[in-house]
């Protein structure tokens, strides 16, 4: 489905991505683990269209969308769920929702059934303003409307990052949920996390993938995983 | 006093028009348009053009004038300022600048240099506790506040408005959802530039219309704007008035003063509540 293949990013002339390649494929839940600045997020903005490789290729259902911009890319069945929670915060949860559902010619009713689907609770809150919600409830709010028009794939940044223990459960519900039935690459340091949801992962250490991890048993073992890093 | 207070109010509806514009190219784009103040000159000329096509009726000489600016703003922003997106705003500046001085000249070139007079299009004065004002002053008040209430109308029920809101706040998030953002920025600069054309065509008959007009007024805008917030319209409508009502009381005190203290209360604004380019 996604083929990522031998690319390099730099920010001005600074190299941050050094010759990555990956594959997703259709229904898997795959991560990408590493500590901070090994070039996780950039990686997604390289394959979101929000920073342009300058080598190598990208390809989304066997189509090339590396010169696509953003917005086109979105069309195109991926969705980028940035990190920080980023909610329209002056908008309503409705608003945010509306704003999802717009380009993707989905109608606010059928949008709203979409995110209730994977959090029955969202119900109470569409119309406070987002930027009272939680930062477990933005989360899910964000999962949700990424989720709208029913893309094909989701690039979603730290899902968990900052988030209290009982929070994290939300998110993992979520998450769980979803799986099979939307292909995912997640950028994620909880390695507890990983263990329990992914069908593959990869260990990025600055700016490269140093090990592609399919063996469950080698998932599930923190320890073995931090030594990547 | 109540004088000064009526023509710190016209100060302020004028500088609302033109200033709401700004803040939300600056706001959404993040780009200084130097643009403004000439699309604000270039509506006050293109009144004194039309009015003879309108026999003179100054609503339909200022409606024509207005819908002109549509293509003219639509130009500047496709082939301008839409380059400028995302990079340097040193860039934005000097590019949005060197339309000015293209567009001024092109101003000589068609309508001279020479000042040119329009008379108040009303031409009624109204008693009000116990002093007489033009109407046409209370009128251009009562626009600006009918502006504001539209626009934030426009912004809290229509798709679009709900987008450029959005974009304000997050415009990659906006973009990631699909959404062509520029394509929305581009309609708020040409609704932009329809308004600082307004403000020119309204207050020509205030003042006198000449090429370098949109100079000062640009400044006076930029002051709101940053006083208001970027991309604020509750914001701007206050710091308008507000700076309106500053330049008045401060002219009827010491009349070389009433601009220069504008931006001694941005400069004050600026050390309390910084803005992030």
């Amino acid at each position: 489905m996604l083929s990522v293949t031998n690319i390099d990013a730099s920010y001005g002339h600074a190299k941050v991505l050094h010759d990555i390649s990956l594959e997703v494929n259709s229904g898997e839940m795959v991560f990408i683990a590493g500590r901070n600045g090994a070039g996780k997020t950039t990686l997604l903005k390289s394959i979101a269209g929000f920073l342009k490789p300058s080598t190598g290729s990208i390809t989304f259902d066997g189509k090339s969308i590396m010169e696509l911009p953003a917005e086109k890319i979105a069309l195109s069945g991926i969705r980028y769920v940035f990190q920080d929670k980023r909610v329209f915060s002056q908008l309503t949860v409705k608003e945010n929702l509306e704003i999802a559902a717009y380009p993707v010619k989905v109608s606010i009713a059928d949008a709203i059934g979409r995110v209730v689907s994977i959090y029955p609770k969202i119900e109470k809150f569409l119309n406070l303003r987002a930027g009272t919600l939680s930062g477990g409830q933005r989360q899910i709010l964000l999962i949700g409307r990424a989720l709208i028009g029913d893309p094909k794939l989701l690039l979603i940044d730290e899902p968990t990052e900052g988030l209290a223990a009982g929070t994290i459960n939300d998110i993992l519900n979520v998450l769980s949920s979803m799986k099979g039935k939307v292909s995912m690459l997640i950028v994620e340091q909880n390695l507890s996390v990983v263990g329990m949801l992914a069908d593959k992962v990869y260990m990025m250490k600055e700016g490269k993938i140093v090990q592609e991890v399919t063996d469950k048993a080698q998932m599930n073992n923190k320890i073995q995983l931090e030594q990547c890093l | 006093m109540i004088n000064t207070i009526a023509y710190g109010l016209t100060i302020g509806g004028i500088l609302y028009i033109i200033s709401i514009g700004l803040s939300l190219t600056f706001g959404t784009m993040r780009i200084v348009n130097f643009a403004h103040g000439l699309i604000y000159a270039i509506g006050a000329y293109l009144l004194i053009t039309l009015l003879p096509v309108a026999r003179n009726n100054f609503i339909l000489g200022a409606f024509l004038a207005v819908l002109a600016i549509i293509p003219i703003s639509y130009i500047i922003e496709r082939f301008v300022v839409r380059k400028l997106y995302g990079v340097s705003i040193d860039y934005a500046i000097i590019a949005t600048y060197a339309v000015v001085l293209i567009g001024v000249d092109l101003i000589k070139w068609i309508w001279g240099s020479s000042p040119i007079p329009l008379s108040d299009p009303v031409g009624i004065d109204v008693a009000f506790l116990g002093i007489t004002l033009p109407l046409y002053r209370l009128i251009i008040i009562a626009l600006a506040v009918i502006i504001f209430i539209g626009l934030a109308i426009f912004f809290k029920k229509t798709m679009v408005g709900k987008i450029v809101t959005a974009a304000l706040e997050d415009k990659d998030a906006v973009r990631s959802l699909g959404i062509n953002v520029d394509k929305y920025f581009a309609y708020i600069f040409v609704i932009g530039s329809c308004l600082a054309a307004l403000g020119g065509v309204l207050y020509a008959p205030i003042t006198s219309v000449h090429p370098y007009m949109g100079s000062m007024v640009l400044l006076l805008s930029f002051a709101v704007v940053l006083v208001g917030g970027l991309g604020n319209i509750k914001g701007t409508f206050v710091a308008a008035f507000a700076l309106g009502m500053v330049m008045s009381v401060t002219g009827r005190l010491w009349g070389p003063a009433a601009e220069t203290m504008v931006f001694v209360v941005m400069g004050i604004v600026l050390i309390f509540k910084p803005i992030e380019v």
